[in-house]
């Protein structure tokens, strides 16, 4: 094998205007895969912290009522009827257990319970409609990433305080410190002082929700022995899918994952890698294409070489190796230069493509870049390249090239 | 037309042959074309001769060379050499039966451009593993001086003239030891002196060494050299001829 290596290094080097733009090329290759790679698990990880950062990947809800069946009272006869029973109020009754059962898993960063309903809230004559939600001040910033969003006072909610959205908060011609009456659909009723306004530029959001402090919403929403739902926040969004299912089978709840609460954001992810995998895999194939023919045309050019080398007694094997060595230097070296220029291109890209509010505009992630993989598989597309010559070039026949 | 048969001295024959070709033909065929090429060939060659083979272009001296070189399949007959019936053998056994005793030199040199006049004459023991690197080197570094290019050891094949690549070519042949050199038109390509001075070297390395060559050729003074001529006419032996004027019994076997 060495002296393989010898022979394929030097007729590497003794063409070395075709060797550095077959180098060049598997590059470019690596470098579109790399790009590509940053861009499209940039955009997916963007995208998903952008939708997950502000929604629960876990939520335990009431199991849904099930439909009931009457039977026949003669025995004999079945008669089903599928009667929702809405007599109930839907809440989870023993919630603490349910938190504790939750909080247990390793998976689990954060298990928050929220109570939620609807109400009216009223200033005067004015009467808007608002969902409500009640959660422990301190975990509010899980629930809703509203902070960021404040335009006006803070995010402190004690048992006196509601956070509304801007354009309630127009609707209602009200201001931070002002006092308001919340009513809920069961009834109960507050007086609340505004200790926040959001603008979230979600128009339903904005008019529509409120937050309460969870004791006080408890009590408003006369939701005193269970709350509406817990909403869990894991280490790892992987997990989510088979967790969740996990938990349903140990709380006997109704247990949603992001992933079924986001599925067109999930397909559209998924749509995306496709199309990112489809430019990957031509770029490949590029490479493949560009050294095969290369070496190829190295084959034609060396077969009087090749010819006297069969003569001398080298066997094919060894002509094979010649030109398949070859395929590997110029798929490890193409890959050293495209890998660490896509690293270089991507790392450009991000810090100079930003807008004036210093957002970017490409949420390419240059530590994603896949370059592992652009590597190996450069390596091999390119080894894979020079088969064919190889195959090519050990089928010379010596008496034919040594007669040219 | 008479046959002549010239059988070598006695002394000489007395050895068993190195080569013996027994009725061996070659046609080509392309599509329901046959073409003869050589029509029942037989000879002998003996350890340590220095036989010139003799005829005109298209005479089948190349086809016949080609076939004893193993890179060509007769179309009927046998060839032995060593022993070994080469007609036989299979792809695999032919080229490593090739790499450890038969030398090549063409009328031109198919030296490797990429390397140096060392490497090129290495070639043929290291990357076979016949010999390492270093033994390898001492061998080629012989061969190169013993042709006269000590000199130009590290030079690039292409750095060098006519002649010296043909000599490198020489040395090239002998670096296995091999038992028979096949020599096709080897000053074909050359000028007067230089083909003057592979010829005497070649001449030189038979007496000394005692290795057999088999020359192709057209030039009435290199077959002068010789000890025996086989003339090849129209695919078959026409002569062969014992050259009274060259000593007979040359190096031992």
């Amino acid at each position: 094998m060495r002296y393989e290596a010898k022979v394929a290094l030097r007729y590497l080097l003794s063409s070395k205007m075709q060797t550095a733009l077959l180098i060049g090329g598997v590059g470019v290759g690596v470098l579109v895969f790399c790009f590509m790679s940053a861009l499209i698990n940039g955009l997916a990880s963007y995208q998903i912290e952008q939708t997950v950062g502000s929604i629960p990947h876990i939520t335990i809800e009431p199991r849904e009522q099930t439909p009931k069946v009457l039977g026949g009272t003669d025995g004999t006869l079945i008669l089903p009827a599928i009667l929702r029973d809405n007599t109930q109020r839907s809440q989870i009754r023993a919630w603490q257990t349910v938190l504790d059962t939750v909080l247990a898993d390793d998976n689990v960063r954060l298990a928050v319970p929220v109570v939620a309903g609807n109400g009216f809230i009223t200033r005067g004559q004015a009467v808007q409609p608002v969902s409500i939600t009640g959660v422990n001040p301190e975990q509010l910033s899980e629930v809703a990433a509203i902070g960021p969003a404040i335009i006006k006072g803070t995010t402190d909610l004690d048992l006196n305080g509601i956070i509304i959205g801007s354009r309630l908060a127009r609707n209602l011609s009200i201001d931070v410190g002002q006092t308001l009456v919340i009513r809920s659909d069961r009834g109960g009723q507050r007086d609340v002082k505004v200790r926040g306004i959001f603008s979230i530029g979600v128009e339903s959001l904005d008019e529509r929700v409120a937050y309460m402090n969870f004791k006080a919403a408890k009590a408003l929403l006369n939701l005193d022995n269970g709350i509406s739902r817990i909403e869990i926040k894991l280490k790892d969004l992987d997990v989510a899918p088979a967790l969740s299912a996990s938990f349903a089978v140990s709380t006997g709840l109704k247990v949603t994952s992001w992933v079924e609460k986001n599925k067109r954001l999930f397909d559209a992810i998924q749509g995306q890698g496709s199309t990112g995998s489809l430019i990957k895999f031509f770029s490949i194939v590029t490479i493949i294409i560009g050294v095969s023919s290369a070496l190829l045309l190295t084959t034609v050019r060396r077969k009087s070489e090749i010819g006297i080398m069969r003569s001398m007694g080298m066997t094919k094997g060894f002509i094979n190796r010649v030109f398949v060595i070859q395929g590997v230097l110029i798929g490890l070296l193409g890959a050293a230069v495209g890998s660490s220029g896509a690293f270089a291109f991507t790392t450009l890209v991000m810090q100079l493509a930003v807008r004036a509010d210093g957002s970017r505009v490409f949420p390419i992630d240059p530590s994603q870049g896949a370059y592992v993989a652009g590597i190996m598989l450069a390596t091999v597309a390119s080894t894979v390249a020079a088969i064919l010559p190889a195959r090519a070039a050990s089928r010379v026949d010596p008496l034919e090239a040594i007669s040219q | 037309m008479t046959t002549t048969i010239e059988k070598p001295t006695e002394k000489v024959a007395e050895r068993a042959p190195l080569l013996s070709v027994a009725g061996l033909t070659k046609n080509y065929v392309i599509g329901d074309l046959v073409t003869p090429v050589l029509k029942g060939i037989d000879f002998d060659i003996y350890p340590g001769e220095f036989v010139a083979m003799l005829g005109p272009s298209g005479s089948g001296k190349s086809t016949l060379l080609s076939i004893l070189g193993t890179l060509l399949k007769p179309t009927a007959g046998h060839f032995f050499m060593l022993g070994n019936d080469l007609t036989e053998a299979d792809e695999r056994e032919l080229t490593k039966f090739r790499n450890r005793n038969i030398g090549f030199v063409f009328q031109y040199h198919h030296l490797l451009p990429d390397f140096t006049a060392l490497e090129n004459v290495m070639f043929p023991a290291v990357a076979s593993k016949l010999m390492d690197d270093v033994e390898a080197e001492v061998r080629a570094t012989m061969l190169l001086n013993r042709v006269g290019l000590g000199h130009r050891l590290n030079y690039r094949a292409t750095k060098l003239s006519g002649g010296q690549k043909q000599r490198v070519a020489l040395a090239r042949a002998l670096m296995n030891n091999p038992a028979l050199v096949l020599a096709d038109e080897p000053t074909g390509n050359l000028d007067r002196e230089s083909a003057h001075q592979v010829m005497e070297l070649l001449a030189e390395i038979n007496a000394e060494s005692g290795t057999t060559f088999l020359i192709s050729t057209h030039d009435p003074e290199i077959a002068k050299r010789c000890q025996r001529k086989i003339t090849i006419i129209d695919g078959k032996v026409d002569s062969i001829e014992t050259n009274p004027t060259v000593k007979q019994d040359v190096a031992a076997a």
